[in-house]
């Protein structure tokens, strides 16, 4: 794990307000907390925390998945939700992995490690949060 | 920092620690058209930057950027180097912003042993405790080239945590320059010319002691690389590096050259098979051997320390990985690989490719080499690769397409007589650049054994210039953040077992 460069990526995330932190003890995962979603227009939390697994030789292979608390009211609601990929733990909690795969086919751009990272993962989780069927 | 006002290089009650100079193009152009300005009788300067990697056994020092003087920041009256305090608090100033180290580089007029004088000794006593207030935490860097009867010829040392090393290796990617130890030749080392004799005919006496005072890595074993380390090990080469992660199983007698039924059923490391090997052909080589695989720390200690590798997996993150020894630690690499097609039940294509890495080169990623679903795959833990495999099946069972969770890749199939020609022919041109007789005439050569006149072709790239590969040359570890690739968390840990 390229732990300068997620610590990095967290630290762009932080100037822009949006607080999130590595975590290692475990899976290493990336916790966003209260990221924005659709949630209110349904009757959903507006605002919810995430998990992103750090991927095997990051930031060679690419972000894949998301990861939402269990038993969260927005997972059957959203894309792959319904399709657990796993349970993970952190934080003390129980998270369910949602089937969510912006940058291999799932309507994100291809994986260019330049250019993506957990700062720029948080665009795609946002999007996925504000597609609440 | 409290630095002692005399220089003391020769203090031996402090541990040991190797010394290792890298250099490449096109710094090191750049660097030599500065410091020879003034050539063949005056000296000349440059402050440079460069990056480092500390191992266990050797500090690794890594030439990224010349600060070349401007009109005014050298005494041009003089014949010796004498450095303006305005160019020296520009650098000092400079330090502050980047996280290099700092160095200054001279020259010593043509034929002048590179032995540091009085002056040097006063200049860098100076300058690593002035520097340590501006670069704190970072190497002082000081290094004397000189040209005797046309060799190019080098000393150095370096002022780290409070001692100083002395430069006892430089390798130049693809070029020749000769450490001079403490500003000392070189003593002449006895070569046994009788095995050698051919190829000393062939490449001169003079190669085959450059051979036998290099070092090389083979990181892969099996079909190409245990060639590879055969041929440099017969050529004499003087040091090898061998790295796999693998055990020897049935399927591999057919191309792992010094491997037997007994290796297969003992599941005996790839590693130990080919250091036996190596032992038998000559006992005099050092060799290394790690189980494991690059880019974990252990190997990268120990590979950044050769003068060239060999890339014989034949996987994806392997090429990201020596990608990233290029360019961040001036580590030149070639890589190979070897793949038969076939249709309708005949053999088509016999593919043979060799890549290089190097320094100012594109790398695995700016060469279109990396395909994102396969390298992540590669990477996954088995535990992973199991779970994508049933989510695919489960996604193929619903109609829906199953590659976001996993893609079949298809077997690579090769066979001994490829892997031989192959692995023979990357330690060929290995032992090309070790020995300055010939470089690799390509830089992605493709060919296929079975087509019309080889159907040879040659893919020359260009970098990115968005690519760490083009930003971060000669960094080292201070651009560890950008890295091309970084060891999974779920590799077993690499142990040397050689």
């Amino acid at each position: 794990m390229n732990q300068e460069r997620i610590e990095r990526e967290l630290g762009l995330l932080r100037e822009g307000g949006q607080v999130a932190q590595l975590i290692t003890n475990g899976a290493s995962l990336v916790l966003y907390r209260d990221v924005p979603t659709d949630g209110a227009k349904h009757a959903l939390p507006a605002n919810t925390d995430v998990v992103v697994p750090v991927p095997a030789g990051y930031a060679a292979a690419a972000i894949d998945l998301a990861g939402l608390p269990v038993g969260s009211p927005l997972l059957s609601r959203l894309k792959g939700g319904a399709n657990s990929q796993g349970i993970v733990s952190a934080d003390g909690r129980q998270w369910q992995l949602a089937s969510y795969h912006p940058h291999n086919g799932g309507g994100g751009p291809p994986w260019d490690q330049m250019k993506h990272g957990f700062h720029t993962y948080l665009d795609q989780l946002i999007a996925w949060l504000y597609r609440i069927s | 920092m409290a630095i002692s006002n005399k220089l003391r290089i020769d203090d031996q009650d402090a541990p040991r620690q190797r010394l290792i100079l890298r250099v490449a193009h096109p710094e090191f152009d750049t660097l030599k058209s500065i410091v020879f300005r003034r050539y063949p009788e005056w000296e000349w300067a440059t402050f440079a930057r460069f990056g480092w990697r500390e191992t266990p056994n050797a500090l690794v020092i890594t030439l990224a950027a010349i600060d070349g003087p401007t009109s005014g920041d050298l005494n041009e009256r003089v014949g010796h180097v004498a450095i303006d305090e305005q160019y020296t608090l520009r650098m000092a100033l400079n330090a502050e912003k980047h996280r290099l180290a700092v160095g200054v580089i001279h020259s010593h007029p043509e034929g002048g042993a590179p032995f540091p004088s009085r002056i040097d000794d006063d200049m860098d006593t100076y300058y690593a405790r002035y520097f340590s207030d501006f670069a704190q935490g970072r190497p002082y860097i000081s290094l004397i080239l000189s040209v005797i009867e046309g060799k190019l010829v080098i000393s150095g040392r370096v002022f780290w945590q409070d001692r100083w090393l002395i430069l006892d290796h430089t390798t130049a990617e693809r070029m020749e320059i000769e450490t001079w130890v403490g500003g000392r030749p070189p003593a002449s080392k006895n070569l046994e010319l009788d095995r050698a004799a051919r190829f000393a005919s062939a490449f001169g006496e003079q190669a085959l002691r450059r051979l036998r005072g290099a070092t090389a890595a083979v990181i892969g074993a099996g079909g190409t690389g245990s060639v590879a380390i055969e041929v440099l090990a017969r050529a004499g080469i003087g040091r090898l590096i061998i790295v796999d992660p693998d055990e020897i199983d049935r399927s591999n007698l057919e191309r792992v050259h010094g491997s037997y039924p007994e290796d297969a059923s003992k599941r005996t490391p790839k590693v130990i098979v080919a250091s036996r090997h190596v032992r038998a052909i000559d006992p005099t080589i050092t060799v290394e051997g790690l189980i494991g695989r690059l880019p974990q720390k252990e190997v990268l200690d120990t590979v950044v320390t050769a003068d060239v590798v060999l890339g014989c997996t034949d996987q994806q993150h392997s090429r990201l990985a020596l990608s990233d020894l290029a360019f961040r630690y001036l580590v030149p690499s070639i890589d190979c690989g070897v793949v038969m097609e076939g249709k309708d039940g005949k053999v088509t294509g016999q593919v043979a490719q060799f890549v290089r890495f190097l320094a100012a080169g594109p790398c695995a990623l700016c060469r279109d080499m990396i395909t994102s679903e396969v390298i992540k795959q590669e990477l996954m833990s088995e535990k992973e690769r199991a779970q994508r495999r049933l989510a695919a099946d489960e996604a193929r069972k619903r109609g829906e397409n199953p590659n976001p969770y996993w893609q079949n890749q298809p077997q690579i199939n090769t066979v001994g007589y490829l892997t031989t020609t192959v692995g023979g022919m990357i330690a060929g041109y290995a032992i090309g650049w070790l020995t300055n007789r010939f470089d690799t005439p390509f830089e992605r050569l493709q060919m296929n054994f079975v087509a019309k006149y080889l159907d040879v072709t040659d893919l020359p790239q260009k970098q990115r210039s968005t690519c760490a590969c083009a930003r971060f040359r000669g960094w080292a570890d201070q651009a560890n953040a950008d890295s091309l690739i970084s060891a999974p968390d779920h590799w077993l840990p690499a142990t040397k077992v050689v």
